[in-house]
């Protein structure tokens, strides 16, 4: 009976962050109040003022994560929705997704090497640059851990999507294509809603681009997985 | 910074089966269904990505009308980071990472972010300015 209750707890403890933070960044509407972080920080403080185990939390929360899989299905209907921008620009933004794809991986790898981090680390760390559910699943094709991919991917999203405007001013970039593109493969769905905020089709080419790098980092993983498995 | 802000907001509903719930219900079928597809098949890839183009084609193909699924989309990537929340904070199982290592992958993280946001600007732009180029002429 015990541990019904407890996961009954963390299940509405994360439920109950969650509704309230939401409230909280609708009148701040700053970084600092998105949802993702408070959620994280005070569902992580609570565990660790409570003595309490992941496992533990995981068990009455565990739901969430499995319903990341449906989610990735329903991207379907922003591509359906935006497929009138596709059939025009899908040139420019495969060049994008492929130009960012490359970036990520080789700077993530080159800094992860320099700081002399651990293999598992490493991999963790490459595909952090897309959306979370895939990169997840991407991570751990690579050997990596999903886990530790899922933080750094939100801490890539956070601070892509409070520095992006910055980058903005100092980049000659003009075009609404390029705009989105800086958003959607750097900050993913954090960036995305910071471009929507610029420009509907920012909004829509970030949001675009988003789903298409993270179809290429898993599709990319299970190609890289199935060489390692060979050798 | 929410997911929510770049989806349209829905039309007004009309039928019972646009309830949101039962269209995230239709979404959660379709999923497992693509799913058991990969495992049954024996494919690599994860039955999310196999759903996600599956759907996208079917809604190309104009075999699946957009407003059997589009309320019950909206509200899952509505609420898409309380998705992976509880995966992010295994971050409690590792204490290691309140040094020097947790600095190195927070340095790691955003300057490898900077990276990504610029280049992909400059070349997506470049590319832009090109076909422009090629077009006025």
């Amino acid at each position: 009976m015990l541990p019904l209750i407890k996961a009954l707890f963390w299940c509405a403890c994360t439920l109950g962050i969650y509704l309230a933070s939401r409230r909280l960044h609708r009148s701040q509407g700053r970084w600092w109040s998105s949802p993702l972080l408070v959620t994280w920080v005070g569902c992580g403080l609570l565990i660790v003022t409570a003595h309490a185990s992941y496992r533990e939390y995981l068990s009455g929360t565990h739901w969430l994560v499995w319903l990341l899989g449906p989610a990735t299905v329903a991207f379907a209907i922003p591509m359906h929705r935006h497929r009138a921008l596709i059939r025009r620009h899908w040139l420019l933004m495969c060049v994008g997704v492929t130009a960012g794809s490359i970036l990520a991986v080789s700077s993530s790898w080159l800094l992860a090497s320099a700081f002399h981090l651990s293999p598992e680390l490493r991999a963790s760390l490459l595909p952090r640059s897309v959306t979370t559910p895939l990169a997840m699943d991407a991570s751990a094709r690579l050997g990596g851990v999903p886990e530790l991919t899922a933080v750094f991917t939100a801490l890539t999203g956070l601070f892509g999507a409070a520095v992006g405007e910055s980058l903005l001013h100092i980049l000659p970039v003009r075009s609404p294509l390029a705009r989105g593109a800086l958003f959607g493969m750097g900050a993913h769905g954090a960036g995305v809603a910071k471009a929507l905020e610029i420009g509907q089709e920012e909004g829509a080419v970030a949001s675009l681009i988003m789903i298409f790098a993270g179809q290429v980092a898993v599709i990319a993983a299970v190609i890289v997985a199935g060489f390692l498995k060979r050798w | 910074m929410e997911t929510a802000d770049w989806l349209h907001q829905p039309p007004p509903q009309r039928h019972r089966w646009h309830l949101p719930w039962i269209q995230t219900l239709a979404l959660i079928a379709f999923w497992w269904l693509a799913q058991s597809l990969t495992m049954f098949l024996h494919w690599p890839i994860p039955g999310s990505l196999l759903g996600l183009v599956l759907l996208w084609a079917l809604l190309d193909r104009g075999l699946v009308k957009l407003g059997w699924f589009e309320h019950g989309a909206d509200g899952l990537l509505k609420h898409l980071m309380l998705f992976f929340v509880p995966a992010m904070l295994a971050a409690v199982d590792h204490p290691e990472f309140l040094s020097l290592l947790g600095l190195k992958l927070l340095v790691t993280v955003f300057v490898s972010t900077l990276v990504v946001m610029g280049g992909t600007a400059c070349v997506v732009e470049i590319g832009f300015r090109l076909h422009r180029h090629v077009a006025a002429h």
